[in-house]
């Protein structure tokens, strides 16, 4: 406020005519972030006759809710959803145990080995998942583990872990030496270190791989789409691709079910967004 | 979480005698206990991720149908021959260079643009912030469902804004149009990426000193100038890293191309990884698909060490 006060008319405008173009600038970068997800919404509540309407309007005309009903009336989206929470659930907490351990060993224990360690994760972290699911399929269907929730939420897991690994390790990082080295002086092993101080000061970090964990079985497509055949194994990732093709299903049902799928990963991703971008960098960003 | 932290400490001292005598055998178990951690990890990707890889590799040599009964047979070079002799394979890597090219300019240019604006103090920062990370925390599949109806050629809303454009009469078909079809799958891969790409440059721009802006605004540098010298040579580090990153996420991209369009229209979109899950999953030829799958190995191979190298060279500089 002082400093605008001390310029002269002419930069004063300039900076006015500056910020018009700056919020002109972010309400731009807002709309087309935003707008997919607005139209989605959009197509999910108001009823088809508006939707199915060339040229389409901006704005909602009417708004109805009895598609969430049919959708879950006349589709076995209930039943997705729970074959989906089941491969998520399995894949978190197989993958939280493992990371714990990782990190642990990654952030605060001394050894040979621990950078390979590390480069190992990182180089699996970026193999594309197509290069992996040819040979394992072919285990797979030689094994007999095709078509079964906990084999498909297994290999979910060993994708989700680096990832979750580089997270924790981060978070570990965090925690003051001084704070583990007085734990040592009171006489506490590494192992009660890690569970009495380490993890209990770990908290919103251990939080944040369970949900990295989660939604890695509840988004993932390719795998399941390969490996569960059959139509009661379905996960909604999956599901929504078929209820496409299926007959009798309206655009505002369509765009429902993939607004009820979404609700959950968005709301919690962005509330650990910090975490799990410092874990998707490996570590080299603290987002 | 402090009183979860104290509560456990009082309780150690409880046991502390037993403790005591852990200490004595600490040295020894030590050295043991992060191999111990570590070993489930590593066998579990090996099981996983390693193990298929060498089985692809191995079976990249040898010809093998799932269906019949045949034996796998070692067929030596065969499959390697006939990619090289394969046009598709050559166009499927002129494909991915274009996508992984096209996405990184795009994400990270626009990612960049924002960036700059959401490092200016403004009215509802943390609000816009949070729904500029909205697409990066939606999941692919129904990504792919509103844009496919974004672009449906009869009622979809973009033709509204292509109407606009002088010479448009009729609605384009969107993912019929080989340019077109790359042109969504690349905007598509980018609108989904560049939120992340953002806040990481958010936060590099953010550790850029203050007093150097300062400092140069004294001495008279305009803002083109301050860009160039002072915020640029800032984030340059960072840039790189994402810059391998980005080809990396896009490298592995499956789902938005292939719910989108499958690898065509006629294999214009078809990067290496369509291309490898077309083989073995739509024509069944498992080996030939092994075969392009040692060379996407290669590829994301050397890609991870030139990250890994960067991160190397950019720890060396903080320490």
């Amino acid at each position: 406020m002082t400093t605008s006060a001390l310029l002269s008319p002419k930069s004063k405008l300039r900076q006015t005519i500056g910020s018009v173009l700056l919020y002109l600038a972010i309400i731009f970068v807002t709309l087309v972030t935003i707008f997919p997800v607005y139209w989605m919404i959009v197509a999910t509540l108001q009823p088809n006759k508006y939707t199915l309407h060339y040229p389409p309007p901006l704005f909602p005309q009417e708004i109805i809710f009895s598609q969430f009903g049919e959708l879950f009336g006349r589709h076995p989206v209930a039943n997705w959803l729970k074959n989906s929470f089941l491969i998520a659930a399995m894949s978190m907490l197989l993958c939280t145990l493992l990371t714990v351990m990782g990190a642990y060993a990654l952030s605060s224990l001394r050894w040979r080995g621990r950078s390979l360690f590390g480069l190992f994760l990182l180089v699996t972290q970026m193999l594309p998942e197509v290069l992996v699911l040819i040979p394992l399929y072919i285990m797979y269907s030689r094994l007999e583990l095709l078509n079964q929730l906990p084999t498909l939420a297994v290999v979910d897991v060993a994708f989700a872990l680096p990832v979750c690994i580089w997270i924790l390790k981060g978070v570990f990082d965090s925690v003051p030496t001084e704070v583990l080295d007085a734990a040592l002086v009171d006489g506490c092993s590494e192992l009660s270190t890690a569970w009495r101080i380490v993890l209990p000061l770990s908290t919103p970090g251990l939080v944040a791989v369970a949900v990295v964990a989660f939604f890695a079985g509840w988004n993932e497509y390719l795998y399941a789409s390969i490996m569960l055949g059959s139509t009661e194994l379905m996960p909604a990732s999956v599901g929504l691709t078929t209820l496409k093709g299926l007959s009798g299903v309206q655009v505002e049902q369509y765009m429902a079910a993939g607004l009820v799928f979404s609700i959950l990963p968005v709301l919690f991703y962005l509330s650990m967004q910090r975490y799990i971008i410092s874990g998707l960098t490996a570590g080299a960003v603290k987002g | 979480m402090r009183d979860i932290a104290d509560g456990r400490a009082d309780n150690s001292t409880l046991v502390k005698p037993r403790m005591k005598v852990a200490m004595g055998i600490k040295h020894r178990r030590s050295n043991l206990l992060p191999y111990l951690l570590v070993l489930p990890i590593l066998l579990y990707e090996g099981v996983f991720i390693i193990s298929p890889i060498v089985q692809g590799i191995y079976g990249s040599f040898t010809s093998l149908e799932l269906a019949s009964n045949k034996p796998q047979v070692w067929v030596g070079l065969a499959n390697y021959a006939r990619m090289f002799d394969d046009p598709e394979f050559w166009q499927s890597l002129k494909v991915t260079l274009i996508f992984t090219s096209l996405v990184i300019i795009i994400a990270l240019g626009a990612g960049l643009l924002t960036a700059l604006l959401f490092n200016r103090p403004f009215r509802f920062r943390p609000a816009a912030r949070a729904l500029l990370m909205i697409p990066w925390a939606f999941p692919e599949v129904p990504v792919v469902m509103i844009f496919i109806w974004i672009l449906n050629p009869q009622f979809g809303v973009i033709n509204v804004l292509a109407r606009l454009i002088p010479g448009v009469n009729e609605n384009p078909q969107w993912l019929q149009v080989p340019e077109l079809a790359m042109a969504w799958v690349v905007l598509i891969a980018s609108w989904k990426a560049f939120p992340f790409y953002s806040l990481v440059m958010l936060a590099a721009l953010q550790s850029v000193s203050q007093e150097l802006y300062d400092a140069a605004k004294v001495d008279g540098a305009n803002t083109f100038q301050l860009f160039r010298n002072i915020t640029m040579p800032g984030i340059a580090t960072t840039l790189e890293l994402l810059v391998v990153l980005a080809s990396i996420f896009s490298l592995k991209q499956f789902s938005i191309i292939f719910l989108m369009t499958g690898g065509g229209p006629v294999g214009a979109t078809e990067t290496i990884v369509m291309r490898i899950y077309n083989a073995a999953f739509r024509f069944y030829d498992y080996s030939y698909a092994a075969a392009m799958g040692v060379a996407g190995f290669l590829i994301s191979l050397i890609i991870a060490i030139v990250f890994i190298i960067l991160q190397a060279r950019r720890a060396k500089e903080y320490a």
